[in-house]
């Protein structure tokens, strides 16, 4: 499947937008992941602004497919996605973790457009399978779901008792994404719990699986064109993206320092100004955060 | 009032809690079923039998049975996610807390198998702490019958409102207090029997103890009041503080641990607005045993004597406290 030119334009900007609000959102709210939102930068341009049939100004259509963020620290991109499809003004990204603005990890009663609330890791899945469950239930042919899960994430027991679930009752409206970017909050993947080989215990448990560069637009937008069109019925399906924690931002990538962690405005600048000049947007370099807050006097303060 | 009547019948909870699912399986299109591997015991298998196309099977695997019921809510439907209440509230906790009670999303959880009564299968079964649990849970709403009839009203009470209810289902044959037409309303309690000088407050089970407890004291010339708070959460905090008053001193009873559980609901209550003598029957921050029912219950000190003997006690204390 082809890319326009104009298209593929679009797509590297929402990339960019994500990538550029993330950093603007954890600065300014003091607390976020960059990243694991950097990962799944071009996944969601590529689901939001190619892939997935959904209504903004009706978020509730019945007919929409759906996507469950269950690697939910990933918010800060979800939410600059959901903005730049038009759910809500872009400006509103910045009451993230604020106090009664966006959580910091999904609240889908806060938020426009979030089809589920998440936080603990592993959890997403099943919800999405229940999701896909109720579908077929209600007899639409056309919506699917899709459920972004992190690679360490899939230590957690509760996802393959999904999966097994997905694959037991033929979930083919189902569509797992998983943000294969190799690093957790403490270490790396192989250090940590090794989850290899991963396509295949994806397979053992009935899934089909495709494999992809989670950076590559076109070859996304491919994947996801062949998931949701060209391969066979009767199976769930599992897109593996093979990403770069962090990547945009060189001190970020493959970094697990940056897993949790908040930037200060001088650093979040200097990432704002290098993802510009490397999307040759260097007149979008500069943020809106303005002069450094003075600390709050709270116990001690934060 | 039926309670003051000699015992008619006894229904089989479990019994009841199959029957109350497929009447509301025939009164909402939308209900769905979902079962761990348990069906046949927690009788669930009656609604499997008369909406099969309604009814999920997720295998034994408790954390994804609650994350498929918030997908199945989200989707638009009303599911009863139905196992023992250990593996719900111990097992499945982050999910009914993250994935259904935060979004405040429409299941209505059965836990099965509570307190003593677990046909000997012992302390891992027998499950003590899910009202402290489950109420401590924002949106959620707690609830735990005295009979049948009690339990179907609670039923239909869960389907009729928005979000997300736990109710608990106690694997013992209770003999009848409330007649086919009882009703059942979410923070409200019900006196049973009238009395000046002790109030009873029973949950689920107890009640019927607490009942007998009450025959027990009339017996020696005391009058106790008898109340059934079955919405745990919300709870009834006029009728349980105007009764204490009422009455000067009161006994809680609850087939669960006193620990965070009901005993401790009512002394909320009464601690904020009208403090007096008060003692707890349930078990004692200990685990729960295999054994008989009858061996059990008085073991963990829970007979309808040891509460006669805690109203006495309360009794005691309010006098010493005037005196």
């Amino acid at each position: 499947m082809q890319l326009t030119a104009e298209k593929l334009s679009e797509l590297e900007d929402v990339a960019f937008q994500i990538r550029r609000l993330s950093v603007e959102m954890i600065a300014w709210g003091k607390w976020g992941h960059i990243g694991g939102s950097f990962s799944m930068a071009e996944l969601l341009s590529v689901l939001y602004f190619q892939v997935m049939s959904v209504r903004p100004t009706q978020a509730d259509w019945d007919g929409r497919d759906r996507l469950v963020l269950s690697k939910a620290h990933g918010s800060p991109a979800l939410y600059a996605v959901l903005a730049l499809r038009g759910y809500y003004p872009v400006d509103e990204v910045y009451t993230y973790c604020e106090l009664g603005g966006f959580e910091g990890h999904t609240d889908m009663t806060r938020t426009p457009g979030l089809e589920a609330s998440g936080g603990p890791l592993g959890m997403g899945l099943s919800v999405a399978v229940g999701m896909a469950l109720g579908m077929r239930l209600k007899e639409n042919p056309r919506g699917r779901i899709f459920c972004i899960l992190g690679d360490g994430e899939t230590n957690e027991g509760n996802v393959w008792e999904a999966a097994m679930s997905a694959a037991h009752y033929h979930l083919d409206n189902l569509i797992a994404v998983v943000d294969y970017n190799k690093v957790m909050a403490k270490g790396y993947v192989w250090d940590e719990m090794a989850i290899e080989p991963f396509a295949d215990k994806w397979r053992a448990f009935g899934w089909d699986v495709v494999e992809v560069d989670g950076h590559d637009l076109p070859a996304l937008a491919d994947a996801f064109h062949r998931a949701r069109w060209v391969m066979p019925r009767g199976k769930p399906i599992v897109v593996i993206a093979h990403t770069v924690k962090g990547k945009g931002v060189e001190m970020a990538e493959f970094n697990y320092k940056w897993h949790t962690h908040a930037p200060d405005p001088a650093t979040a600048d200097a990432m704002i100004r290098e993802l510009a000049c490397a999307y040759g947007r260097p007149e979008q370099g500069y943020s809106k955060l303005g002069e450094p807050e003075v600390k709050e006097d709270f116990y001690g303060g934060e | 009032m039926a309670a003051n009547e000699a015992v008619r019948s006894a229904v089989e909870m479990r019994d009841a809690f199959g029957q109350g699912l497929v009447e509301l399986g025939r009164q909402y299109p939308k209900m769905i079923t979902l079962d761990a591997d348990l069906h046949t015991s927690s009788k669930a298998t009656m609604f499997k039998k008369a909406y099969p196309e309604r009814f999920i099977q997720v295998g034994i695997a408790e954390q994804n049975l609650f994350g498929i019921s918030a997908g199945l809510a989200l989707s638009g439907f009303m599911p009863f996610p139905s196992t023992f209440a250990v593996f719900a509230t111990r097992r499945a906790l982050d999910q009914i807390a993250i994935s259904i009670c935060f979004p405040n999303l429409n299941v209505k959880i059965p836990g099965s198998y509570v307190g003593l009564p677990t046909s000997r299968a012992g302390a891992s079964h027998n499950c003590i702490e899910d009202i402290a649990v489950m109420r401590a849970l924002p949106n959620m709403r707690v609830a735990d019958p005295a009979d049948a009839a009690d339990l179907r009203a609670i039923m239909r009470a869960a389907a009729e409102v928005q979000g997300p209810v736990y109710f608990r289902i106690a694997r013992l044959t209770m003999p009848t207090i409330f007649g086919a037409d009882h009703k059942f309303e979410w923070g409200k309690g019900v006196v049973l029997r009238e009395g000046r000088d002790v109030t009873l407050f029973g949950t689920g089970i107890m009640t019927t103890f607490c009942i007998k407890a009450a025959d027990l004291l009339a017996a020696d010339g005391i009058a106790a009041e008898v109340v059934h708070l079955a919405s745990i959460k919300p709870i009834d905090r006029e009728l349980v503080a105007a009764s204490a008053a009422r009455t000067g001193c009161a006994v809680t009873a609850e087939n669960a641990t006193i620990n965070g559980g009901f005993g401790a609901a009512v002394l909320e209550v009464l601690g904020e607005e009208c403090p007096v003598p008060l003692r707890r029957i349930g078990v004692r921050d200990r685990w729960a045993d295999s054994g008989g029912i009858k061996e059990l219950f008085t073991h963990h000190g829970m007979q309808a004597e040891d509460i006669a003997g805690a109203a006495k006690s309360v009794i005691q204390a309010k006098r010493g406290a005037r005196a």
